[in-house]
């Protein structure tokens, strides 16, 4: 290599450029000394000129004052580095001979050795620009989910058949499988003896927000098999992971669903198809508010239940259920008062893409001690901020509701909106699903909620489950007093595309601000991240007519981003 | 300076040494630049090599009800 070329790569790779007006300005010490202590003001940030082109890496991280950026390296990034490695010795269950599994699964699966290493670039795209209290109560979400996918690929990897040379771990006969779509919640009875772990949320849905290459194999698999590549991407790759046989082997069962749409039921068939062994397969029903449709999802998971007992030999324990229940629903209160806090006042400490992916992922995967230990953090600075009246997202212009199913691959949107126009997500649609209190006085009662919450799982009430539910965004809107929509179009939802214009003509009725954001959920070949920019930047100057916070972010390349 | 402040000096400074070079590699992107242009691509190509069984040869076999219920 000659030194030019090293010269070229390395002002690629760390050299920040300077427009002439920077260069040319005189030197202000007092004003450096103050940016450097304090992190510069939001609008002199130039937080897109720190990005090394096409990449989405970074020159060099931002700076964000001294308090916020060794607060970030040392609580942040060394904290979540460390606690990756002990929680990869806790949840193996062998301590460090867990590394062992742990190396073992990263060479074996594309989606764990491609994608989660580089977690903690999921962390600086949803973090960027944050600062003080936002920061660390946004930080706290990432840490818990981080966790969370620990113990679920160590459950998985050390279950597994494919990684033992083809012999039965002791763990694999305790293990149930389940589709991401079920609910952890189902398997409460059977946890003291039995482990449910969801077998595509982490091969497929965790991985596609953390590095979403990885996903376009599966997708590409499941086409290549002949199937038609025009229903939701979610289920492709959910099948294409079968078809490059990149799923763990850790259970002998595996429950299904029909949930969200009929691509799902596709993906279940397939599954049946190539795992081969016994499946139970639980519906959940569109149009739940008929009182006769819920004696009917009542009686799909005492199947379950009964499915689980056979294949298991273990009894449903009533009190286990209540035990779990009860604890999750101490979840819900606070996601309640977070509701309150994020919609009647200013100092809301979580920024959009932490609220939503923290709520959709706990809520689905059920009750587990971590999910408890992050909510006390927040807890503890949300009362901060409250107590103390600390304005969270001061750069605010816009509340904004983001409504239907949001683009996986680009799940930090919201972070860049704040940061470019000051429209602040306080609330999601997937977050305000699975709105639903557990009781447990008696077994009627906690079946007639469990498959009531059942029925509100992501993509199902608000998107799919009849019309009275998927426009009630006018009613959240108002409650979380919000001025504009984001309104995410997924390209091949065939559901949420039947009411398009229905939303159009809704949006214009009530003179509302709605952005249409298409995209293809984990597929960013379809509409790229650059592209949702440009649609929201063009929205804003010409609709609104208002200049952006930091102008740099307008109209950068990330295609190979993860 | 006895021998045990110069021990504790030294244990201080491999400290601080680690932790300057841990913020440098924080700071610079070191840890994203190695994933994203070594780590990645070398696995890309083992991951496109890997020999994979072919599931799609799995028997269309019809199995019995796991359930009397259903």
């Amino acid at each position: 290599m000659k030194l030019s070329e090293i010269k070229d790569t390395y002002r690629k790779l760390f050299v920040v450029e300077k427009s002439p007006e920077e260069k040319n300005k005189p030197k202000d010490l007092k004003k450096d000394l103050k940016d450097f202590w304090y992190g510069k003001p939001h609008e002199e940030r130039n937080l897109g000129k720190l990005y090394v082109d096409g990449t989405g890496l970074y020159k060099h991280r931002e700076w964000r004052g001294v308090k916020d950026t060794m607060y970030y390296f040392n609580m942040i990034w060394l904290y979540n580095y460390a606690h990756m490695v002990t929680d990869i010795m806790k949840y193996g269950g062998e301590g460090p001979k867990s590394l062992v599994d742990f190396a073992k699964g990263t060479f074996r699966y594309r989606w764990m050795g491609q994608t989660y290493l580089s977690v903690m670039h999921w962390f600086d795209r949803g973090l960027e620009g944050m600062r003080g209290d936002a920061l660390a109560a946004s930080a706290w979400h990432y840490r818990g989910m981080v966790s969370e996918t620990i113990r679920q690929f160590m459950c998985m990897f050390a279950s597994d058949k494919k990684l033992h040379g083809g012999k039965t771990p002791e763990r694999w006969n305790k293990n149930i499988a389940h589709n991401e779509t079920v609910s952890g919640n189902i398997f409460y009875p059977f946890r003291k003896e039995l482990e449910d772990v969801a077998l595509e949320m982490i091969p497929y849905f965790v991985s596609v927000h953390v590095n979403n290459h990885t996903v376009l194999n599966y997708i590409d698999a499941a086409q290549s098999i002949g199937l038609p590549a025009d229903p939701c991407p979610m289920c492709q790759a959910e099948y294409g992971l079968f078809v490059l046989d990149d799923y763990p082997d850790y259970a002998p069962t595996m429950v299904t669903s029909n949930e969200a749409c009929d691509g799902s039921v596709a993906t279940s068939v397939l599954q049946d198809w190539f795992l081969n062994r016994p499946l139970y397969a639980m519906p959940q029903p569109m149009r739940y508010d008929d009182p006769l449709v819920q004696e009917h999802c009542q009686k799909e998971i005492e199947g379950c239940w009964k499915f689980i007992e056979e294949q298991y030999g273990v009894k449903f324990d009533w009190d286990e259920y209540v035990k779990w229940a009860k604890s999750f629903n101490k979840l819900t209160e606070f996601e309640w008062e977070k509701w309150d806090v994020a919609a009647n006042t200013k100092y809301y400490p979580i920024n959009g893409v932490a609220q939503a992916l923290y709520r959709i992922y706990y809520s689905q995967d059920g009750d587990r001690p971590i999910w408890h230990e992050m909510d006390e953090h927040v807890k503890r600075i949300m009362n901060k901020t409250v107590k103390n009246k600390i304005e969270t997202f001061p750069k605010t212009r816009h509340r904004a509701i983001a409504w239907s199913c949001a683009p996986l691959y680009y799940s930090n949107w919201c972070t860049w909106a704040y940061n470019c126009w000051g429209i602040n997500c306080v609330i999601n649609m997937d977050s305000l699903m699975f709105d639903q209190y557990l009781r447990t006085d008696t077994y009627e009662h906690a079946l007639e909620d469990l498959s009531c919450f059942n029925e509100k799982a992501p993509m199902r009430a608000m998107a799919v489950g009849g019309h009275e539910h998927i426009l009630s965004l006018f009613d959240y809107m108002e409650r979380f007093n919000c001025d504009m929509v984001i309104m995410y179009d997924q390209l091949q939802c065939k559901g949420m595309q039947g009411i398009h214009g229905v939303f159009e003509d809704e949006f214009r009725k009530r003179n509302i601000h709605a952005i249409w954001v298409p995209h293809a959920l984990p597929d960013k070949r379809t509409v790229s991240r650059k592209e949702i920019r440009r649609i929201i930047n063009d929205y804003m100057t010409t609709v609104m007519r208002e200049t952006p916070l930091d102008p740099s972010l307008l109209d950068f390349d990330d295609d190979q981003s993860w | 300076m006895n021998k045990l402040t110069k021990i504790i000096f030294k244990i201080l400074g491999i400290f601080a040494a680690i932790y300057g070079i841990l913020f440098a590699v924080f700071y610079f992107d070191l840890d994203g630049k190695f994933l994203f242009y070594i780590w990645e691509p070398m696995m890309v190509k083992r991951f496109d090599n890997m020999k994979r069984k072919d599931n799609t040869l799995t028997p269309y076999s019809s199995k019995e009800n796991v359930s009397e219920d259903f």
